[in-house]
């Protein structure tokens, strides 16, 4: 089998995920009145990346076969697919929002526990788990980009505080990437050594593509902690154009001078 | 503040006229000015040290099989040229330059914590002092500069040398955190009305990012070289392959704290010449948000790109793919400020003060150094060039070529604001040629020796074709750098003596240092102007064609913290990232069972469990203590405080009882890896709670006096923040070492 006959026969069609992408587009324009704005891109991107992280040969692979193409998988979900998603929503008057932590928890503790060597494993042997994998990454996902992102722009973080939430929570996945790309082959999640009995498959990934267990582990661990930080880093960069783009609030202040040091009072 | 106070500030600070002379008065000084100025003024002394340490080893090579000095001394020189130029130099010089700077651009009276101020300046003393009493005390370090391990460790370098190094960096890291630590809460809190983060000049806001730089980089070295005092001292084997410990550990750790380090010395500069190259050509600077955003994706970016400095280390491809990606990103947000410099001078009417010159220079020899490092992103290219010239000439052209020429552009265009008198430009000129002449003669024709395999560090070469007499040119070039800093000396020496007066503003620039007298008086401002823009003075000068239409002047309200909390979360942060590091060298070395006790077989889960307990609580009592205090009961806060000093007090003496227990059945730090980290992170875990339970003693004593209801509890919300987040790293430290283990 070569690369591209692979790639050509993996496609998984499968029926839930069709229906969801279809019922998410006719929610989508019934809520945004069946008219057509530059948000939709967004949201339109968010449905395809997400049936294409789950129909294309990718996920075939996460099934067990490439440890890395788990991970790609598993960031996709967690954080583009969501962003996108709030991305394209339309603007709404009133909204929910927690403590900034709590947002910020949900997100960093969905790369850390579903890495947990049990949970890996389990997620991608058994189906059941696997369907609550991929919501809870969706929901948490949407959670931590919800006081960046949300629909109800009044009740945003304020830029600066934006920046810090994205930069903590870029090393706190960085550690986790860091320690999977340092860590045995296996120690992360084990059933990624022991592959379904495929030879043509794995005769591919081993050889034609070089993935040894090790190398495919450590893949996995960089592409969180190098590419993963790209993306809370181009929030960040996102967030402080935000910023500057912004109007500072005008003050009715009419003297010319000040005294100087109001400061200085605080001591 | 009141008319009536000016004698004494309220910090507390003499501004009596007679205690502005003398000897005692620069030594006993917290004012920001005078503490710049004795930065500036060390800096500048180590610089001339670490001069002539170059000049020496430039001596050696000039001709080939040189025997002028030893392979010994010559270790020693290139190893304290290396530790002098960067931590007694660059670093403190830059933070110098801030420390004068940044409270009179933002309309500051002082920095926020004056005494720590001095406090840092003379960690500065304490540490140059002690890296240089290693050469009486059994010969200085020999090991390089970035000390790599096993060559640093006990066995392959018997002398103090490295200890003193070691200790004189701990020294210096603790100044320069505490430092940053001023200087973030200055920026945060200290801002005149009217100048929002969005309107600080450049080099404020690059001072700012800089500062986070330092609180999260230092850290790494801290727990890097602590961790190989440990190894010299107390027999552990974490970097010492013979013990299972890992060298490559080392070297990860410290480029953690060593590649921020290249932008820590980089990014003020950078931020320098933001200043004085729109001045120079009349024009603001072009995309002003564009070269802050870039700083801070630098900043970021700088976090996660350091294993480039690690390609020959055998990482494996895929790692090497990945950083060598990262490390080109990086290059980006670089490049970003290059053509915003560029484009801010095009079109501009340029003044050619030798300010302005350096600035130029330093556009060009950055670019060349800037391009010279995107070369090593490619690994296949840095296995080629690791360790030879071709890295020397890089990493002179961004330090001399670039910071160096920067920081003398800034000196050249701050020294009339500083002395009161304008630096000569005939000999600034003169210097200036002398400087780039001997610069590039110097350190260009090290890239070809590079490109030839001339591996630096080795104190001698063979007479091969062509690296006799290029590296013959590049002392030369050495001596005419040489001599253009002596030059230098002597501009400034005479200039303070028989200089033209400066004036206010003598650039007709628009940052508000400008707006008072030179050099400023002692309470810098008398009036702050009302700020609207980027550019103060403009608009005062302009007021029918200011900066920004419409823009009217707001309250600096977006950070409205109050300094003491704001510096308890930035050393909480820095303290972070401190054991975080040591969490992960406790993770790494327990990855795998060694020989030896291990978690499992010598700890006691319950316990530990037991006194964990007790911490825990305690910072429930505390929080009941805080709130004793809010709601003004004394004997709420006091009783409450009282239970969780007991509390505290109950978990060191766990712990005491845990380490007897330990040295009973023979477990010590050379035991083996395991017990080392063990003893390491929760040992530096111990020393904070005793850190803490001292502070809770003190306020606990200051709090005695007072009546029912207005009773003094300084700092007890601060110190709340400290023990709560030692707390916090305990919950860590258990579930990694104990709840791993057992559960």
């Amino acid at each position: 089998m070569s690369t591209k006959e692979y790639l050509m026969s993996a496609w998984s069609w499968n029926p839930i995920v069709i229906g969801a992408c279809a019922i998410a587009l006719v929610a989508y324009a019934g809520l945004a009145g069946f008219k057509w704005r530059a948000r939709s891109w967004y949201f339109l991107g968010a449905v395809a990346i997400f049936f294409l992280t789950l129909a294309s040969p990718l996920n075939a692979l996460a099934n067990g076969f490439l440890f890395s193409a788990h991970m790609l998988q598993h960031m996709l979900l967690l954080l583009i697919v969501p962003l996108l998603l709030l991305l394209g929503l339309p603007e709404m008057g009133a909204g929910f929002r927690a403590p900034p932590w709590l947002h910020w928890f949900a997100g960093v503790s969905a790369m850390w526990i579903w890495h947990e060597r049990t949970l890996c494993d389990l997620a991608t042997r058994t189906e059941t788990v696997r369907v609550i994998q991929i919501i809870s990454l969706l929901a948490l996902g949407a959670l931590f980009w919800w006081p960046l992102a949300g629909p109800v722009e009044r009740r945003r973080m304020p830029p600066l505080r934006g920046v810090a939430y994205l930069f903590s929570a870029c090393i706190a996945c960085s550690v986790l990437g860091i320690f999977i790309a340092f860590s045995p082959a296996g120690a992360v999640c084990p059933v990624y050594l022991n592959p379904p009995n495929q030879p043509a498959l794995l005769n591919l990934i081993r050889h034609d593509w070089g993935f040894t267990p090790a190398r495919d582990q450590q893949t996995g661990g960089l592409l969180m902690w190098v590419p993963g930080c790209g993306i809370y880093l181009a929030g960040i960069l996102a967030l402080l154009a935000r910023w500057y783009g912004s109007v500072e609030k005008p003050e009715a202040s009419p003297a010319p001078f000040l005294p100087a040091h109001p400061n200085a009072e605080e001591h | 503040m009141n008319p009536a106070s000016t004698a004494i500030s309220p910090a507390g600070i003499v501004t009596d006229e007679a205690a502005e002379r003398g000897l005692l008065s620069w030594v006993a000084t917290v004012d920001h000015k005078r503490i710049g100025i004795l930065y500036l003024v060390t800096t500048f002394g180590f610089f001339l040290v670490g001069g002539v340490e170059a000049l020496l080893i430039r001596l050696q090579l000039a001709v080939p099989n040189n025997h002028l000095i030893k392979p010994e001394t010559y270790n020693q020189l290139f190893t304290m040229h290396g530790t002098t130029m960067v931590f007694l130099v660059v670093m403190p010089a830059l933070i110098g330059f801030a420390n004068y700077l940044v409270p009179l651009m933002i309309g500051a009276r002082d920095m926020a914590f004056p005494r720590l101020n001095a406090m840092s300046y003379w960690l500065l003393v304490l540490g140059g002092l002690l890296l240089h009493f290693s050469i009486v005390a059994g010969g200085a370090p020999a090991a390089g500069w970035f000390a790599y391990a096993p060559l640093s460790e006990s066995p392959f370098s018997s002398s103090n040398g490295v200890d003193y190094w070691i200790l004189a960096l701990l020294i210096l890291g603790i100044g320069s955190v505490a430092g940053s630590i001023n200087m973030i809460v200055t920026i945060l809190t200290l801002r005149a009305p009217g100048m929002t983060l969005r309107r600080v000049p450049l080099f404020v806001w690059m001072v700012l990012i800089n500062s986070f730089l330092i609180i999260g980089a230092m850290p790494a070295l801290n727990a890097d070289i602590v961790m190989l005092f440990i190894d010299r001292q107390l027999e552990a084997h974490f970097f010492l392959a013979n013990g299972g410990g890992s060298p490559v550990l080392w070297q990860h750790f410290f480029w953690t704290f060593g590649h921020p380090e290249v932008y820590i010395m980089a990014l003020p500069a950078f931020g320098m010449i933001s200043e004085v190259i729109p001045v120079f050509s009349r024009k603001p600077i072009f995309g002003y948000s564009f070269v802050a955003a870039s700083t801070v994706a630098i900043g970021l970016l700088s976090f996660g790109v350091w294993a480039h400095h690690m390609f020959t280390v055998g990482l494996g491809h895929t790692a090497d793919l990945f950083f060598a990606a990262a490390s080109m990103a990086i290059a980006v947000p670089t490049g970003i400020k290059v053509f915003n410099w560029i484009a801010t001078m095009w079109g501009g009417a340029i003044r050619c003060t030798t300010s302005m010159l350096y600035a130029m220079a330093f556009i060009i020899q950055f670019v060349v150094g800037g391009l010279s490092g995107i070369t090593f992103a490619v690994a296949p290219v840095d296995w080629q060039m690791h360790n030879t010239y071709y890295v020397v000439a890089h990493f002179h052209y961004v330090l001399f070529g670039g910071t160096l020429f920067g920081m003398l552009a800034g000196l050249y265009y701050w020294f009339p604001k500083i002395s009161g008198r304008m630096l000569s430009e005939k000999v600034g000129r003169w210097q200036f040629w002398l400087a780039v002449i001997g610069f590039n003669l110097t350190f260009f024709v090290q890239h070809f020796l590079g490109f030839m395999g001339m591996p630096r560090e080795v104190y001698t070469y063979p007479d091969l074709p062509g690296w006799g007499m290029i590296n013959m040119l590049s002392t030369i070039g050495a001596f005419i750098l040489g001599f253009s800093m002596l030059l230098l000396g002597a501009n400034i020496l005479w200039s303070l003596l028989r200089g033209a007066p400066a004036g206010d503003n003598p650039w007709n620039a628009w940052t508000l240092e400008w707006a008072t007298a030179s050099p400023p008086p002692m309470n810098n401002f008398e009036r702050v102007p009302l700020i609207r823009g980027r550019r103060p003075l403009w608009d005062l000068a302009h007021p029918e064609q200011p900066d920004s239409p419409g823009a009217t002047p707001q309250p600096a309200g977006e950070t409205a913290i109050a300094k003491n909390k704001a510096s308890m979360i930035v050393f909480i942060i820095s303290e972070g990232f401190f054991f975080l590091m040591l969490v992960i060298a406790y993770v790494y070395y327990n990855r795998t069972a060694g020989t030896g006790p291990t978690a499992a077989s010598s700890l006691n889960l319950r316990r530990t469990g037991v006194f964990t307990v007790c911490l825990f609580a305690s910072s429930f009592t505390l929080w009941l203590a805080e709130r004793g205090f809010r709601r003004r009961s004394r004997a709420a806060m006091l009783s409450w405080l009282a239970v969780t000093i007991a509390l505290g007090g109950i978990f060191l003496a766990g712990q005491a009882s845990e380490y007897w227990g330990l040295f009973e059945n023979g477990v010590t730090v050379h035991t083996n890896l395991f017990a080392a980290a063990f003893f390491t992170l929760t040992g530096f875990h111990g020393l904070h709670v005793t850190i803490g339970l001292i502070a809770l003693l003190i306020v606990l004593w200051l709090s005695r006096r007072g009546g029912e209801e207005d009773f003094r509890s300084p700092a007890l919300e601060t110190l709340g923040l400290y023990w709560h987040f030692v707390d916090g790293v305990w919950v860590v430290v258990f579930s990694v070492v104990y709840l791993r283990a057992f559960l």
